[in-house]
């Protein structure tokens, strides 16, 4: 289970603090998948980075009793400078996976073929976003955090990556910030709506999806 | 499993830093010796053998060393939770393991770099055996653990304010002076002497100098002294490493 209580995130700029999210509060449960719907600049990647740990709440409390993956999406997790290889290594030794394993579930997964010799930073966005999706999937979590990566790269990658998450691990929980309406309403159970850094949790997901539209 | 993520940001911190075809991890050792040993020999050359009645070879050595270990650990700590918060999409990845992972690395380093110095000078018959092994062992231990201080107060409030980083440019030189690389306690008047042990570094250098000269020198070390203001510096340390923590934004 996830269960974030009252979670509050300020940034401070020009001497100011500006509130993003206020008093955020839901679960997720083992195996259930949540979306997260709001406009551009209502608080979604910031709520993915405070679930993933990456940043921490200025107040209210997260708690986590499953595995939680980092947030996927088109950066973070790796490192540009290192080659590909040495990426996959280095997650290879801190989740404690066999480097070949992670090694030949990427390449078949992202097909960089050599380029995973070179370093990440030379990559296309495209390369890019395969490789970071790749990376995240090639660990087994129990939630996935998913910032939009769907909509990454072109159609082969899409389908493969369509296929990975939502057929291979529909047993797993997600918590998927999306603007699209059919993958929201074919895979979620319940949304959480952010406007303005506040947030409701609604079962139904029409109603959710025509309070979102009508932002 | 902390043991694993700060191994795997070792390797990793050395192939980021020094490449994976590159000498690597002998460019650390090589990297304060390059620098140390013309330096020394310049000294020797402009200021003459003998400094109050000491060779300057081993006085400058035992000086010199730990000054780059004190300059190395602050300047790679300088916003390294900012530089590398990319890492810290790893929930299993904290802070404090990326800083002990370039601590060790600086840490390993600067003594292999002493031992290889030590070597090097003592081929040459410029240094000897220091008189007083457990002593300058002691004080070497009160440096490292002085840098290690220094460093988490250091990496707690660069990423609070920039000045941080701005001060420290002036202050490692300024510290050339202030520590005790050039000095001992004992050649100062006495009023100075006192201000000068209350710092950490010049306690441990007094003892490192200790250890070299043995009982040719009198030294003000004072180790309980010493262990206790460290360890305070050591909590305020990791109380701003924790509060820094906080203020780390990504893109």
């Amino acid at each position: 289970m996830i269960r974030t209580f009252d979670v509050c995130k300020e940034y401070r700029s020009e001497g100011r603090a500006h509130r993003v999210l206020s008093n955020i509060s839901f679960t997720v449960e083992r195996g259930e998948k949540i979306a997260v719907l709001g406009r551009n600049g209502a608080g979604k990647s910031t709520l993915m980075r405070l679930l993933g740990g990456v940043e921490l709440p200025t107040s209210g409390s997260i708690e986590r009793t499953m595995s939680l993956s980092w947030p996927l999406g088109l950066q973070g997790g790796f490192q540009g400078s290192l080659t590909g290889n040495d990426n996959l290594r280095f997650i290879a030794r801190i989740y404690n996976k066999p480097f070949d394993y992670i090694r030949a579930y990427v390449e078949d997964f992202a097909e960089l073929g050599k380029y995973l010799s070179e370093p990440v930073k030379t990559y296309s966005m495209g390369m890019r976003a395969r490789f970071a999706f790749a990376l995240s999937l090639a660990i087994d979590f129990d939630c996935y955090l998913i910032d939009e990566i769907i909509a990454a790269g072109d159609q082969r990658f899409q389908r493969r990556s369509h296929e990975e998450l939502f057929e291979k691990r529909a047993d797993r929980a997600m918590i998927l910030a999306s603007h699209i309406g059919e993958i929201v309403k074919a895979y979620c159970s319940r949304a959480l709506v952010l406007h303005r850094g506040r947030g409701k949790v609604f079962e139904d997901l029409s109603l959710a999806l025509d309070i979102y539209n009508d932002l | 499993m902390q043991r694993r993520v700060i191994g795997a940001l070792t390797i990793r911190e050395i192939y980021t830093r020094f490449g994976r075809e590159s000498l690597g991890f002998a460019w650390i050792v090589a990297e304060p010796l390059v620098f140390a040993v013309p330096v020394l020999f310049m000294w020797k050359a402009i200021r003459g053998s003998h400094e109050h009645g000491l060779s300057v070879m081993p006085f400058l050595w035992s000086g010199y060393i730990p000054l780059l270990l004190f300059r190395h650990l602050g300047g790679r700590i300088l916003m390294f939770i900012r530089v590398n918060a990319g890492l810290l999409y790893h929930r299993r990845v904290t802070i404090l393991d990326i800083f002990v992972a370039r601590a060790l690395l600086e840490i390993g380093g600067n003594l292999t770099a002493l031992i290889a110095s030590f070597a090097l000078f003592y081929a040459l018959g410029a240094v000897d055996v220091p008189q007083d092994l457990p002593m300058f062992y002691l004080g070497y231990f009160f440096m490292v653990w002085w840098g290690v201080a220094a460093a988490l107060i250091i990496g707690g409030l660069s990423e609070r304010s920039d000045w941080v980083a701005q001060v420290w440019m002036p202050y490692s030189y300024m510290y050339m002076v202030f520590s005790g690389f050039f000095f001992l306690a004992d050649w100062l008047p006495p009023t100075l002497r006192n201000i000068a042990l209350y710092q950490p570094y010049t306690q441990a250098y007094e003892m490192i100098r200790a250890g070299v000269f043995g009982g040719a020198i009198r030294t003000y070390g004072d180790p309980f002294y010493t262990a206790f203001i460290l360890a305070v510096l050591t909590l305020v340390g990791l109380w701003l490493m924790r509060e820094g923590r906080k203020f780390v934004v990504l893109e």
